[in-house]
Parts: C-alpha cells; structure tokens; sequence
C-alpha cells in the first residue's frame, strides 16, 4: 500500500532541502527552512513532478509557497486511493 | 497575492524603482537591478524591426518581484528562417528575500510557456544560480570557448601582478595559467601558433552595413546549423556608427570575405582586465573557409591599435581552429549556451551540433561591458 501522500511530500521536501523528515511541519516554508532559496525551490518543483508524473503550471509554482499549500495543489492534481 | 506576468509598463515605474531599492538593501550590485524605465535603451520595438526587446515584470498586486528580458531575433535554423528568444537578466527578489524562492521559477516557467524557443548566453559560468536552474529544467548546456592573445606581455604580465589579490582576477589569471605567465613564454606561443597569413586581405572600416553585407549573409547562413540574422539592417541597429566599436569590411581584391566589428577599450581598474587597454572581437561573418583570412585582417587592426590583449568567444569549431592559426590561444569559458528542450531538439544531437552553432559575444547583450 502506497504512503500517504503528506507523507511521500514531507520526504521529498526534506530529502531535497537536506533537512530531517520530522522538521517538516504544514508550516514550513522558505521562510522558516534556511535551505530553501530559489534554486532549492526548482529542484523541489523538479523533484515532485518526478515523483507524481506530472507538471505544474507556473500559477501553481507560484503558489507553492509552504507545504500546507504544496500539499493542497497536489491533492488537487494526484488521484488518491 | 498571486503573482502575474505583465509587459513592463510606464506605470510600473515606481514599483520597478522600489523593487531595485529592496535589491540593493540586500546587497546586490547596481548592474543586476532591472531597467527601470519601460522602454528598452537597447533595441526598443519598432516598427519593422526583427530584433528587439521586451520587458517583463512579476508583478505581486502593486508590487513587482521579479523582472527578465526577452530579446526577439530571427535566426537561421538548418537553413530556414525563424524568430528565436533570448531570456536575459532574470532577476527575483528571492535573492534577498528566501519568502520569493518560487519567483525565479515561476519565471522561467512562465517565460518557456510565452516562448518555448528559448536560449541564454553568458550567465558568469556552469556554477551560477542561472545555468543550475536551467540545466535542473532541462535545458541543455555549452560553454562557448574563449580565445585571446596578448600583444603587450609586459602590460599584460604587471596587470596579472596586480590583479593577483583581487576577487575579480579570474579573467586574467585563467589566461596566465595557459601562457605561463612568462614573457618569453607568451611570445613563443603566439609565434608557434600563428600560421603564415593570408595574402592580399584588407580591412576597411565602414560606417553602415550595405547591400555586401546581406550577400555575404545570403551565402554564408546556411552553412551554419544556427546562427542569429546578420543581414545589413539588423547589423545597423546592432552596431550603428558612433559608438565605441569599429565595423569592419574584409575584402581581397573585388571579393568580400567577411566582416567584423571590434572594440578597443581602454579598461580603468576594470575587475577583470585592470587597466589594459583590450580589443574585442565582438562579432564577425565569414564562411568557414574564409574565417582564417578575416580573423587575421581583424586581429592586425587591433594590432597596430596598440591594444595590450585581444580576446573573443566563438563557438564555432572551424573559427575555433582559425582562431587558433591565427595565433589565439584558448582559455577557460564562463560564457555559456543554453538551449531550451525545443531549442535543443531542433539541434540533435546537440552534443555535436553545439560546436557548429554560431555563437559570439555580440550575440547576447551586446558588446557590453568591454
């Protein structure tokens, strides 16, 4: 059975910003995670396109500013189970 | 606020002048803030042109933040014509302010949607935030070899001295480590290098680009896998006469060979050159064949000048090797190409066809800061 998907997200973002998997709260943004500047953003958009197959439209990307609303845009955009 | 791109317009003055302000508190240099003004200094649209500018803006409710340019150009493509963009001076405030991390994206995602047919030039080298980001989207990546040749090696060696401390010496100090930094060694090397010239070659500087230039376009494009318009009245908006470069026709007897436009530039505490006076070869056309012969006739006028160091990037390998014969060495490139996915799929396999792209310093922003 497939983790759910805060779960897949939260690993992803941590894995990319090199930080731990239990800093990642639904607050955290770049704002809060000093890894998290402009180029770690791309590889963060980078990274869960990969993971889910899918891209996002430039109104989303702006969008993805902490992971509450991440989270919110892939909900919307990956089937769940 | 969502943030939107919209057309850099009058009244956006203010918040472009605020959004520099908040980039210069936060350290950035004044040559990375954007134009304020809407209208380009540099290649402004006109009617009929077919090159020109655009300015952009990320605009957050009254806010601007972030900006890029698009530079339109037709292009020869495998021989046929076509407008291909250059995305240029992208800048985000998420360099001083890590709540804008997504603008620089969402940009260039913005941007690539506007204009799928993208490239970019330059950009300081493969290691600088620019390249990273575009090379993680995909795009593919070439450096464009830089040539140089000193002339003045005592000039040149005291400027080394000098520069050697300073944070801005890589320029110099990548040539001094392929000549040696000797003397003698520097002569010895030009000498061996340089091939016997071409006889019976002239330059003349002419002050327009006339009816020569586009026969010279018209034989020399589709010899070339991509290559930037250089006919006559594009080479007139790119190089008018009165600026502080020299147009120059190359011709043997009744033939045009080719074309270059050069600069002589007496350089005052410059970062990267201190204070030697340096010539450009900014931009040129020749067929492959007559590259040695025009590069020689260009590279003598800057000669008898009296510049220090001549220096230029090609990215042609058939100008490679004449650079090369004519006495040019090679030393380490930051002035990189990079060709969006659709870009580069017209280029397959890119990794041979990005040493026959036609690529020099006048094509991105222009001979600027030379």
């Amino acid at each position: 059975m497939a983790a759910p998907l805060s779960d897949r997200v939260r690993r992803i973002v941590a894995d990319v910003l090199d930080v731990s998997v239990a800093s990642i709260s639904p607050d955290s943004s770049p704002e809060t995670v000093d890894t998290w500047d402009s180029v770690h953003h791309l590889n963060l958009v980078l990274a869960l396109e990969q993971e889910f197959g899918l891209q996002f439209e430039p109104e989303e990307i702006d969008q993805m500013k902490d992971m509450q609303r991440i989270l919110a845009i892939l909900g919307s955009k990956v089937p769940q189970g | 606020m969502a943030i939107a791109i919209q057309p850099h317009t009058e009244e956006r003055i203010p918040a472009v002048k605020a959004f520099n302000q908040r980039l210069a508190a936060g350290g950035i240099a004044p040559e990375f803030h954007f134009p304020e003004s809407n209208i380009p200094c540099w290649l402004p649209k006109r009617d009929g042109r077919r090159i020109y500018q655009e300015y952009y803006l990320a605009v957050d409710g009254e806010n601007v933040r972030g900006a890029f340019i698009l530079k339109f150009q037709e292009f020869s493509v495998g021989g046929e014509t076509r407008t291909i963009v250059y995305y240029h001076l992208p800048i985000s405030e998420g360099i001083v302010n890590q709540a804008y991390a997504s603008v620089g994206v969402f940009m260039l995602r913005s941007a690539t949607k506007m204009q799928p047919v993208l490239f970019a030039l330059g950009m300081g080298g493969f290691d600088r935030p620019l390249p990273t980001m575009l090379k993680a989207m995909g795009w593919s990546l070439s450096a464009v070899p830089f040539y140089f040749r000193v002339h003045h090696p005592a000039a040149f060696l005291r400027q080394i001295a000098g520069l050697r401390q300073s944070a801005g010496r890589r320029a110099l100090a990548g040539i001094a480590s392929v000549t040696g930094t000797g003397w003698l060694g520097i002569k010895a090397l030009h000498w061996l290098r340089t091939k016997r010239s071409v006889p019976g070659v002239e330059a003349s500087a002419v002050a327009s680009f006339g009816s020569w230039a586009d026969e010279l376009w018209r034989q020399c494009s589709p010899l070339y896998p991509l290559i930037a318009d250089r006919r006559g009245d594009t080479l007139n908006v790119l190089y008018p006469p009165g600026k502080n470069f020299a147009s120059l026709r190359i011709t043997r007897g009744s033939e045009t060979l080719g074309w270059a436009v050069v600069l002589d530039t007496q350089m005052r505490h410059n970062k990267y050159f201190g204070n030697l006076r340096v010539g450009t070869l900014a931009d040129c056309l020749a067929s492959p064949e007559n590259a040695p012969a025009v590069l020689q006739a260009a590279t003598r006028v800057l000669e008898e000048r009296g510049v220090d160091l001549i220096i230029a990037n090609h990215s042609h390998a058939a100008w490679g090797d004449a650079f090369q014969s004519a006495g040019y060495l090679q030393g380490p490139s930051n002035f990189i190409f990079a060709a969006s996915k659709p870009l580069a799929e017209k280029l397959t396999p890119f990794e041979t066809t990005r040493n026959l792209v036609y690529f020099m310093r006048g094509d991105g922003d222009g001979p600027v800061n030379l």
